[in-house]
Parts: C-alpha cells; sequence; structure tokens
C-alpha cells in the first residue's frame, strides 16, 4: 500500500493506521445508516469487519442507500453484498465476517468486536444491542433518525456512545420504560419510517468519527459516553441537554452480568 | 481453539497503576484478575476481566531468587477468590508486569513458578477459566486453562475496551 494513501489523516497519531487496522467493529444493519458507516470505515482503513443484514435491496432503498444503483434493486441484490463490494473495493484485504441474518440469529461472532455501531430502527433492537455490548465489552454507538409532524417536518436524530462502566442509553435518559412500552403496544402497525440520504449521512459521519476518536484518541477525550443531537431542519448536532442530569455512576449493568449467563439454582 | 481476552480500559489501568508500585523490597508486584467466559463462534471462547485484586505490601516474601514471591496469605486469597467465583463461574488470572515496551511473555522464572499454582485453582473452580496475564506498558499475553483443560492456550488477542482502544495481538509487538 502507498505511504501516501492515509498522509491525510495523520493527525490522527503516528500509530492510528496500526490501531485501525486491528480494531474489529461490527456493523448489525447495513440500510441507510449501515450502508454510509461501512464506506467511511473501509476508507478510513479498518480491516475487520463483522455484518449483518437479511435485506435486499428494493426500489425503494435507492433515495439513501450508498453504493446501491438501480440494477440493484432490479436484481435484488442483498445488502450485504453491497457493503462486502463497498469494503472490498476499498480494502481488498479486509476480513469480512458477513451474516445474512439478524445479529440476534447468529450473536456470537458479534462477540468479537471492540466497537459496535447500531443502525437499528427499535428502542427495543437497541436495548438489545446495547445488553449485548455491556454483556461482552464492547462500546456500543447508536444512530437513529425520524421524521415528525407536517407543517412543517422536523427532521431529528441522535448519535450515543455507551461505553462498559460508563453511562448507558438509560442513564442519558434515551431509553425509557415508557417508550419500549409505547413502541411495543405499536408492534407489527408502525409503518415504514421516513427516511432520507442526507440526515443518514450526517448521523453516520459523526458515529464514525466517534469510532475513530475510541480507537485513536486523537481528542485527548478518552470519551467514555456521548450524546449528540441532530437538528435536521437547523443543521445543527449539539449534546444532549440529558447529559447536564447525570451524576451517579450506571447501575444498570452491574459486573455480575458479563459473560455468558449462569444457569444458577434456587 | 481461538481464546480472545477483553477488559475495561479502566480496568487495565488499573492493573497497570498498581503493579507500577515500587515495593519495600520485592522487585516487581504481583495482583490477580477475575475472568468470566463468553461463546464464540466455532467453539471459541472469550474470556471477560471483570476485578483486580492487589496484594498488600506485607503479603510479599522477601526472596532475591525471583522477582517477587506472595505468601500464603496471598495465595489463601486468591483461592477464595476462585471459591466465591464458583456460581458465576469467575476464575482467577495471576497477573504481573514486565516493566517495558511491545510484546512480551513468560520468563523461564514465569514458566517454573507461576504455572504451578494453577492446579488449585481448578481444584476450587471447576467450571471456571483461570489462567496468567503477562502485561508489558502497551501490550499483554494472556495463557487461559479452560475448565477441565490440563494444558493453556494462549490467548490470540487482548483487547482494553476504553479509550483509546488497544488490541494486543498475539505475536505482534505494540
Amino acid at each position: 500500500m502507498s505511504a501516501d494513501r492515509y498522509s491525510r489523516q495523520s493527525f490522527l497519531g503516528a500509530d492510528a493506521e496500526e490501531r485501525i487496522a486491528r480494531c474489529t467493529i461490527a456493523i448489525p444493519g447495513l440500510g441507510g445508516g449501515g450502508s454510509h458507516i461501512v464506506q467511511q470505515l473501509a476508507h478510513i482503513g479498518f480491516q475487520n469487519y463483522i455484518i449483518y443484514d437479511d435485506d435486499r435491496v428494493e426500489e425503494s432503498n435507492l433515495n439513501r442507500l450508498v453504493g446501491a444503483k438501480a440494477v440493484d434493486a432490479l436484481a435484488e441484490t442483498s445488502k450485504l453484498h453491497l457493503a462486502k463490494m463497498m469494503i472490498y473495493g476499498l480494502q481488498p484485504r479486509a476480513r469480512v465476517q458477513a451474516f445474512s441474518c439478524k445479529w440476534q440469529e447468529r450473536p456470537e461472532p458479534l462477540r468479537e468486536g471492540q466497537i459496535v455501531i447500531g443502525c437499528v430502527d427499535s428502542y427495543k433492537g437497541r436495548e438489545e444491542l446495547e445488553i449485548a455490548c455491556r454483556r461482552y465489552l464492547m462500546h456500543y454507538i447508536d444512530i437513529g433518525m425520524d421524521v415528525h409532524g407536517k407543517e412543517p417536518p422536523v427532521i431529528g436524530g441522535q448519535v450515543i456512545l455507551s461505553s462498559p462502566g460508563g453511562y448507558c442509553l438509560r442513564c442519558m435518559g434515551f431509553l425509557t420504560d415508557e417508550k419500549l412500552a409505547r413502541e411495543a403496544a405499536l408492534y407489527g402497525n408502525a409503518g415504514g419510517r421516513p427516511q432520507v440520504v442526507w440526515p443518514n449521512g450526517v448521523l453516520a459521519s459523526t458515529a464514525v468519527g466517534l469510532a475513530v476518536d475510541l480507537v485513536t484518541n486523537w481528542t485527548r477525550k478518552g470519551r467514555s459516553h456521548a450524546y449528540l443531537v441532530y437538528d435536521g431542519n437547523a443543521g445543527t448536532v449539539q449534546n444532549s441537554h440529558t447529559l447536564r442530569n447525570l451524576n451517579a455512576a450506571c447501575d444498570h449493568y452491574p459486573t455480575v452480568e458479563i459473560g455468558d449467563p449462569i444457569m444458577t439454582e434456587l | 481453539m481461538n481464546i480472545l481476552i477483553k477488559l475495561t480500559g479502566l480496568l487495565h489501568s488499573q492493573m497497570l497503576d498498581d503493579l507500577r508500585r515500587r515495593h519495600p523490597f520485592a522487585a516487581e508486584r504481583v495482583g490477580f484478575a477475575s475472568g468470566r467466559l463468553g461463546t464464540l463462534q466455532d467453539g471459541g471462547r472469550l474470556v471477560l476481566l471483570t476485578r483486580y485484586q492487589s496484594i498488600p505490601d506485607d503479603q510479599y516474601i522477601d526472596d532475591p531468587t525471583v522477582g517477587a514471591r506472595i505468601g500464603s496469605e496471598a495465595i489463601t486469597n486468591a483461592m477464595q477468590s476462585a471459591y466465591f467465583g464458583r456460581q458465576a463461574q469467575e476464575g482467577v488470572f495471576h497477573v504481573h508486569l514486565h516493566g517495558h515496551h511491545g510484546k512480551t511473555g513468560m520468563s523461564h522464572t514465569d514458566q517454573r513458578e507461576i504455572p504451578p499454582l494453577i492446579p488449585g485453582f481448578q481444584s476450587v473452580g471447576r467450571q471456571a477459566p483461570h489462567g496468567i496475564i503477562i502485561l508489558s506498558l502497551d501490550h499483554g499475553s494472556v495463557w487461559v486453562w479452560l475448565p477441565g483443560n490440563k494444558e493453556a492456550i494462549k490467548a490470540a488477542s487482548v483487547a482494553t475496551i476504553g479509550a483509546p482502544i488497544g488490541v494486543f495481538e498475539s505475536g505482534v509487538s505494540k
């Protein structure tokens, strides 16, 4: 590989290229958000991927699925194949573990990761990923967007970092029992959510920025958590005001819940 | 078999901070970490380190022939950790530091002195993984005795999940 390839990102640190190449990153969900993320990670130099998606390209994906072409909708190309082509096109020596299923159907490979970037739609899906990340010691970066209202429509979204031992999605006020219960009540009746390419791009880029910082610590912040709120109408990304309420350490994921669950006699 | 080790960056720092402290007479320090198992694909195993137990100064024995020798009280405490870890299947890992940068491994003294501790831990905590962790200032190697195994398996990598993330691959320096 030419020494020039990463010359424009040398500010990340003298050993950043090695650190990035050694990191294993998992991306469950390769749709509007995940396709951006995979592309950016491959450009940056990540070599180890664990990717999941059981979906195929449809015409309605072409407004936002990075790498998809009209012919992919006609051919019903799998999103997994698109992601692999994107990675191998930029990193021919990459180690890609690709699974055409939901991560919950093959959870073991996910556990090899050091970072999981979740691009899932539901609160329940986020909670399940965070539980896995805490149990098997992985940083979890969540991204999500939604469009509310009509006059005018409001685009909102979030990027959240939850690290083992640090504040979790519940501590930061993003996940609540009420949200989970409301979602459960709507199960099967939620309808197709609005999705467009540019908010996904902002959120994915912000998530990748957090991931690169976790690997290289180029900002010297040593982050253990983040909750960034995207206002798509104003075009801003800001710290969530809920971070002001953080004080005591997270007690949602005690150390006793690390590792495989153990059956105990009562 | 593929074995990977993970611990938080905070726990890694805690170990290094403790092991780097000067002892009144011993040339190096020793500690014990607790670890649990996770399942990987194709029969691989994760060892997830959860806690670190420092050894008080007065539990060392003055023995200039080795870097550090710990006494019966320290060994008893480690055995108790293995005993109390039975329900959670949490094992005990002997930890010490080689104060250099880059890849590290067991010295001849380490090979002679430390592995004999493992059968004792296994006899108390049969369902748990036990082992040996040797850290350098920026790397680390781990040997794991899985439940029921008499031989150790060297972990393929050690990952510290903090900021920055550290991934110490077996055979790769730094």
